[in-house]
């Protein structure tokens, strides 16, 4: 399995990346060069020079340590929505497709109508109601994106669930639950961690981009989505401001995908 | 030991959801297994033998009828104790691959019904499990591989090793042996007449094969949609055979010579 990871470039690639932005999370208050929210306004739009190493932006704030400190931003949101949803997913999901009835034909239809809707107009609608801040656009963000999760776990299970060693372990004398837990979820599991990694990284699209649409965070927290969203104004006389955020985006999305793909390929049991 | 009667199992067509005439599969089926004999059943595909064999495990429940083993109803039992029957009761799967949780590793599919219905300390079952597989005619290096690493001969010894590990009292063979190919499916089968010697169980072997079901059996049920519709208790060669449908069957076959016993 490690030999695997190793000798596949993507999953090389992909475990590099994640490892690079968690380092840059976790380390960013001793590798950053300043506070991240100091504003002087006297030093804005500085070019890059060894004070201030990716230069400044319109309030005088190091663009570098912003850029750093984002990283918790986009995990330290990330990673306990997909938490939530996992947990949500995987329990619902399993609930549904091993009981069937008309408990799955309740949930079926939830989730038809959670689906009819467009996350961002979820979103909206929630932040609209109940205000902006990082604790909604989490609760926002699930509850957008929790019906995807259940509807595959679901189908995964309804799959796994009529195969012959199901049966057999039956015969053998599993309840339910051993069986759940001790053949179905183990034998499903490559794939959840496929479709999280990937899920991941979607989350962070989505929390960038409401962020960037002034939905999530405010401008005066370095969020990727959030700088991206001050520094539009710029467009023209700093690209540098945009391309940066952008990149740190476009890299952390890149690296869970690239992950993602690679497990799919190293885990499919047909390969083993 | 255990007796069968009038079980029929209907679905609900799928394919045509309108027509109110469900499909029967088994049709009023009665017969009766004593201790410690080898059966065979025959018939062709889709007669409905497969299903008689999950309702028989406690895998399908029956639309109507009843299942008698040792006279309790075992279709009227909790979901507990019919969980627990299973350590009387043991079904082998025809795709022996299939019936193996691919990941998991050959020891701790043998040992799962020995955990689950037997109370066995750690050295007992590893025991077990050992013993099992000798008898089999498996090496004790297969017990740390993944299904997918052995050879299908091996697979349908591994799921015979799993039934025969708690010597049940009937163990009933769902085409255990047709996916093999002809030299392979000779040991298995000698193999399984050795281990009903020496366990002393009632066999029931479900099969397509009139010559294997000769070779594994004296008593003979020839079942053709949904019915049983001849029962030989003495049967030694075709000539016992005399239903139309049963001739039938025979005169199919290809010309071959028929296992010597």
């Amino acid at each position: 399995m490690r030999n695997k990871l190793l000798h596949n470039p993507q999953a090389v690639i992909g475990t590099l990346l994640i490892a690079i932005i968690l380092l840059m999370g976790v380390l960013a208050p001793f590798l950053a060069p300043h506070d991240p929210m100091a504003v002087d306004i006297t030093k804005k739009f500085l070019e890059p020079c060894n004070e201030y190493p990716f230069g400044t932006d319109q309030l005088g704030r190091c663009v570098l340590s912003r850029l750093l400190y984002g990283a918790r931003y986009s995990l330290g949101l990330a990673l306990p929505i997909l938490a939530f949803l996992a947990l949500i997913g995987t329990t619902l999901g399993m609930l549904c497709a091993w009981f069937g009835g008309i408990f799955d034909r309740l949930m079926t239809i939830v989730c038809d109508i959670f689906m009819a809707f467009p996350p961002l107009v979820i979103v909206l609608t929630l932040i609209g109601v109940i205000g902006q801040g990082a604790v909604n656009l989490i609760l926002s963000i699930i509850l957008s994106m929790w019906v995807w999760f259940v509807k595959v776990v679901r189908s995964y299970v309804l799959i796994e669930k009529d195969k012959d060693y199901i049966t057999a372990a039956k015969i053998s004398g599993c309840s339910g639950a051993d069986i759940l837990f001790s053949h179905i979820l183990p034998n499903i599991l490559p794939l959840l961690v496929v479709y999280f990694s990937t899920g991941i990284a979607s989350i962070i699209l989505m929390i960038s981009g409401y962020s960037f649409l002034g939905l999530g965070l405010g401008n005066d927290i370095p969020e990727w989505g959030a700088m991206l969203n001050s520094a539009k104004q710029y467009l023209y006389s700093n690209p540098m401001l945009i391309v940066y955020p952008g990149t740190c985006i476009l890299l952390t999305a890149a690296g869970f995908n690239l992950f993602g793909e690679a497990l799919r390929d190293i885990l499919s049991p047909e390969e083993e | 030991m255990i007796e069968v009667r009038h079980l029929t199992r209907t679905y609900l067509s799928r394919r045509s959801p309108k027509s109110k005439e469900p499909f029967v599969s088994v049709n009023d089926v009665s017969f009766s297994l004593l201790e410690n004999t080898p059966y065979a059943l025959v018939g062709e595909s889709g007669s409905g033998k497969s299903t008689l064999a999950m309702m028989l495990a406690a895998i399908l429940p029956p639309t109507n009828g009843e299942i008698l083993l040792d006279g309790n109803n075992i279709w009227a039992l909790s979901p507990k104790e019919l969980r627990l029957m299973h350590g009387e009761v043991q079904l082998v799967l025809q795709n022996s691959q299939g019936a193996l949780d691919p990941r998991r590793r050959i020891y701790e599919s043998i040992a799962e019904p020995l955990r689950k219905l037997r109370h066995l300390t750690r050295q007992e079952e590893q025991h077990t499990v050992h013993d099992i597989l000798h008898k089999v005619q498996l090496q004790d290096d297969i017990l740390m591989r993944f299904p997918s690493e052995l050879s299908g001969g091996q697979q349908s010894r591994v799921c015979i090793a799993r039934a025969m590990a708690l010597a049940p009292r009937l163990v009933i063979f769902d085409e255990s042996v047709s996916g093999l190919d002809v030299t392979v499916q000779k040991k298995v089968l000698d193999l399984l007449l050795n281990l009903r010697q020496e366990y002393q169980s009632t066999f029931l072997f479900i099969t397509h094969d009139i010559d294997v079901a000769l070779y594994m059996a004296d008593h003979i049920f020839v079942m053709k949609e949904g019915k049983i519709v001849e029962s030989i208790t003495d049967a030694h060669g075709y000539d016992d055979f005399n239903h139309p449908y049963s001739r039938e069957l025979i005169e199919s076959l290809p010309p071959k010579t028929p296992y010597n016993r």
